[in-house]
């Protein structure tokens, strides 16, 4: 009965396979620290406050351009006296310093930051609601100075938090309240060269009663940087033609067997295709054409992917755990309890996420987290997919857990064999465990990978190592990781050629190690020879 | 700490901009002919803003007062950031006097080139105050004119290198603003001291040494306080991609900040191989934060015009307070008069966005105090 190739693999021709495979992970990791720039950048604009001579106006092909309007400066009163708060537009003009965007910066997140500060006799609300009257508007390299094309209008209340640093000193003047930054818009194409934002503060109905005295406000925009999308890109173009030629050698090696292929077969091509999926670099299509759905894309491409990787990790614990008590052929029907919670948690996810970013097709300037109901919403949804989470690991390491406890009953058996076929069980396990093992290493290098990358980008950044990027370093990396993990799942549980090597190692001794002969063995279709070996030692 | 935090704080790698900025622009400065040190003030520009400007374009730099030889050529070079100079130096005078304003010497503006007068002639622990105060105003105003997309030169593009370059990584490794106002400031406010040579350790170099070690002072209490801000931007809004900026902070904290390094500041001397050396050797040896001076400060209490000093007289003092704002110390020990007046002020403020504010006027009947 043919195993899989992991079995039949020589040690010489397996630490060879995994030192190739080690190479591609370190130069994914270098590629990302030494070639490509930090993942995304920003910039910091602050506004223009322009004066609108007719705000009963609302035509919306009136652009306020921070350049050329006439401004005024919020410090100085005699300037602004006669103005209220109709005639006064923020104007910011993205990008600075006459750049460009580029279609490789991918997406735009736009976060507003009000300054506010203290006066004499004044004392602020620590909670602030804003209403933000939001206009947005595309300019191309090529069009004339002051065509500026309509893209979205809204208005959409914000909740900014403020706290003062020392409470009840109201006497104190020209200190600064520390608030909260806003997220304002969040744009999931960035396919124009500019963009206008014209932002304006409505007072009629009560809006914005409690806004102090603002000195300054800034727009953080928020941009994937080119060349890390380029690096990203040149990444997955590499692995979607090596991963799709391995899905097809993978299953042409399970087709010309005889068998029906077994389930883990079944999940290891589904695995495949959804890397594969995930690596399709589609992202090159949004130098052409705009697909502000990309954000969305992505995030439901990543989701399937996870998915998928977390069923397969249940089922192949499952396929080695000893539940072949009734001899009947193991489907994806006998896992649906398991599967349940990775399936309630992917679901709530992507339900957030449609909430969020599926009508921030519509509205760039939509958030969930405004309304009181919304927020209820996005938390119950993410406390779901947190409580699946939980559960889905509880069960896992149990499963893991149990796996284990049988290998080492077997093991205290092992003694007991002949030295071949105990050599041979040795080997299989050493290797199982090995294969356990990178799947655990992958895991916690994720894990760690990312709360490194909160901790870098949350210190101060004046900092030595800046040549070498570690944010894209580690996401490089843990790209590369996954990719190489799963391109060695699928070569290493590809069903082998090789005979089972009874007749190389054992046969002159004569001795019976073929798992066929042995009496229980109970279904012919076993992927590999552990499983039979689990099995067996259940009845055992 | 302080000393660990310094050592941090140079490997940066902007060095292409350093490159720029500290060396051509210096040479640049120093390269043209010799001409003794105007007497005057850059920090004019603070008080003849919006003169001197048309439409945020400075019309001449040689007609701009109190810049050396060296300052005037930057100006030249780049002309579009003396808007924010002159700003800066204008926030200089305001917070300098609101620093100072309980203390004997508060901060006195005269209406001349020298600015302060001869005050800021000595080597005092105000001096250094007003030279830290000033470079921190300088680069302050710098960053903040970047984010406005008044500067051209600022953000990612290295000063001056071809367009192209601009392009380079899609602007991956862009440098911060507040990088770019603390270069440009080394540069502009430096530039002075650079440009005669002194003998080694002669008063002259001791002055220049001390100007150098507080404007870098000043630059660097603009970056030490300000705010690291980050937001997430991952998979669903998740933190697996964060990004983070450094959020210049208002100028009263620095201000702030900058006080409480002149209330510690350091007494040095000048030593025979023409570096600083501690005078009293039991204090702590000064940070690159810190404030360095080599006199003592004249007597304030009178009114001495050769040294630039007012007097106090006259001075409105707290008469409960035992710290330097109070009538014992304020009026070195003349006494006071006291007068009682009433005062109407505004309280229980209301804004309206934007320009409008509702008070009400309390009245309070209160005890004012002034130095004979």
């Amino acid at each position: 009965m043919p195993g899989t190739i992991l079995e039949n693999l020589s040690g010489r021709k397996l630490s060879v396979l995994v030192s190739i495979l080690l190479v591609f992970q370190i130069t994914c990791f270098l590629i990302g620290g030494l070639v490509a720039p930090s993942p995304a950048g920003s910039q910091d604009v602050i506004a223009r406050v322009c004066v609108d001579r007719n705000p009963e106006d609302k035509d919306f092909k009136k652009w306020f351009i921070p350049k050329t309007c006439t401004a005024v400066d919020l410090e100085q009163q005699q300037s602004t006296k006669v103005l209220n708060a109709s005639n006064l537009v923020l104007a910011f003009q993205m990008p600075l310093f006459n750049y460009d965007f580029s279609r490789w910066q991918q997406n735009l997140v736009g976060v507003l930051q009000i300054d506010m500060v203290q006066r004499k006799g004044h004392k602020l609300e620590p909670v602030i609601e804003l209403t933000l009257d939001a206009r947005l508007a595309y300019r191309n390299k090529h069009d004339p100075d002051d065509k500026w094309t309509y893209h979205t209008h809204a208005e959409e209340k914000r909740i900014m938090d403020c706290s003062v640093d020392e409470v009840h000193d109201i006497e104190k003047d020209g200190y600064p309240y520390v608030c909260s930054s806003v997220p304002l818009f969040e744009l999931g194409s960035l396919h124009h060269d500019f963009y206008l934002l014209n932002l304006r503060l409505p007072v009629d109905n009560n809006k914005n009663i409690h806004v102090g005295h603002i000195s300054d406000i800034h727009l953080h925009i928020i941009y994937m940087n080119g060349g890390f999308t380029k690096v990203w890109l040149s990444l997955k173009s590499f692995f979607f033609p090596l991963i799709l030629g391995i899905i097809i050698w993978f299953w042409r090696r399970v087709h010309i067997l005889t068998r029906t292929p077994a389930l883990l077969e079944y999940m290891l091509l589904a695995l495949g295709i959804t890397l594969a999926f995930l690596d399709l670099p589609i992202e090159l299509l949004t130098l052409y054409f705009d697909m502000p759905y990309m954000l969305l894309l992505s995030d439901i491409r990543q989701g399937i992917f996870y998915g998928m990787l977390l069923s397969f990790w249940l089922i192949f614990a499952g396929e080695h755990m000893l539940i072949q008590d009734s001899g009947e052929r193991s489907s994806l029907k006998m896992y649906w309890k398991h599967l349940s919670a990775v399936i309630i948690g992917c679901f709530s996810l992507l339900i957030f996420d449609l909430c969020e970013r599926g009508v921030q097709l519509r509205n760039p300037f939509y958030s969930i987290w405004v309304t009181p109901i919304g927020t209820n919403l996005a938390l119950s949804f993410i406390i779901l997919a947190g409580i699946s989470a939980s559960m889905y690991f509880i069960f896992l390491c149990y499963m893991i857990w149990k796996v284990f406890k049988n290998i080492s009953i077997k093991r205290a058996v092992l003694p007991s064999m002949s030295s071949a076929r105990r050599l041979h069980y040795e080997g299989i396990i050493y290797r199982f465990n090995f294969l356990m093992l990178a799947t655990v290493i992958c895991a916690a290098a994720t894990i760690i990978s990312f709360i490194l990358n909160q901790v870098a980008e949350g210190q101060n950044k004046w900092d030595e190592n800046m040549d070498i990027d570690m944010s894209s370093a580690l996401y490089t990396g843990i790209f590369g990781m996954w990719n190489v993990y799963i391109c060695a799942m699928l070569m290493l549980y590809a069903p082998s050629h090789k005979q089972w090597p009874v007749e190389s190692v054992c046969g002159e001794s004569g001795e019976e190690v073929e798992f066929s002969r042995l009496p229980t063995d109970p279904s012919p279709n076993e992927i590999s020879s552990l499983t039979s070996f689990a099995s067996k030692a259940s009845i055992d | 700490m302080p000393g660990k935090k310094a050592r941090r704080f140079w490997p940066w790698n902007f060095r292409a901009i350093s490159c720029l900025f500290g060396l051509a622009m210096v040479q640049y400065a120093l390269g043209g002919g010799r001409r003794s040190i105007s007497n005057g003030s850059w920090m004019r520009l603070g008080l003849t803003i919006g003169e001197m400007f048309k439409n945020g374009e400075i019309i001449e730099c040689s007609k701009l007062p109190g810049l050396s030889l060296g300052q005037s050529r930057i100006c030249e070079l780049y002309k579009d950031h003396m808007t924010a100079v002159s700003s800066g130096a204008h926030q200089t005078l305001l917070e300098c006097r609101h620093q100072l304003q309980d203390r004997r010497w508060n901060c006195s503006v005269l209406d001349d080139v020298t600015v302060f007068g001869p005050v800021t002639q000595i080597a005092s622990r105000e001096t250094a105050f007003v030279h830290a105060l000033a470079a921190a105003g300088v680069s302050h105003a710098v960053s903040r004119a970047c984010r406005d997309g008044q500067l051209q030169s600022c953000g990612c593009s290295r000063m001056g290198r071809p367009k192209d370059l601009r392009k380079d990584w899609v602007w991956g490794g862009c440098g911060d603003n507040l990088e770019y106002g603390y270069k440009f400031t080394q540069g502009f406010v430096d530039v002075r001291e650079r440009e005669r040579k002194y003998k080694r350790g002669s008063k002259e170099q001791g002055r220049s040494l001390m100007n150098l070690h507080n404007n870098e002072a000043g630059r660097r209490a603009v970056i030490k306080k300000s705010r690291v801000t980050c937001k997430c931007h991952g998979v669903s809004g998740s933190c697996s991609l964060i990004t983070c900026w450094q959020q210049l902070a208002n100028f009263r904290e620095v201000g702030d900040y900058l006080r409480d390094k002149y209330d510690g500041a350091t007494e040095v001397r000048v030593n025979k191989r023409g570096k600083l050396q501690i005078r009293d050797a039991r204090f702590r040896l000064p940070t690159a934060n810190d404030l360095l001076y080599l006199e003592d400060s004249p007597n304030y209490c009178l009114r001495n015009l050769s040294v630039g000093s007012l007097g106090t007289q006259g001075r409105t003092c707290n008469r409960t307070s035992q710290d330097l704002d109070g009538c014992n110390l304020l009026c070195c020990g003349r006494g006071y008069n006291t007068m009682r007046t009433v005062l109407k002020e505004r309280c229980h403020c209301k804004f309206k966005w934007c320009c409008e504010v509702q008070c009400k006027t309390c009245i309070k009947a209160v005890e004012m105090h002034t130095c004979k």
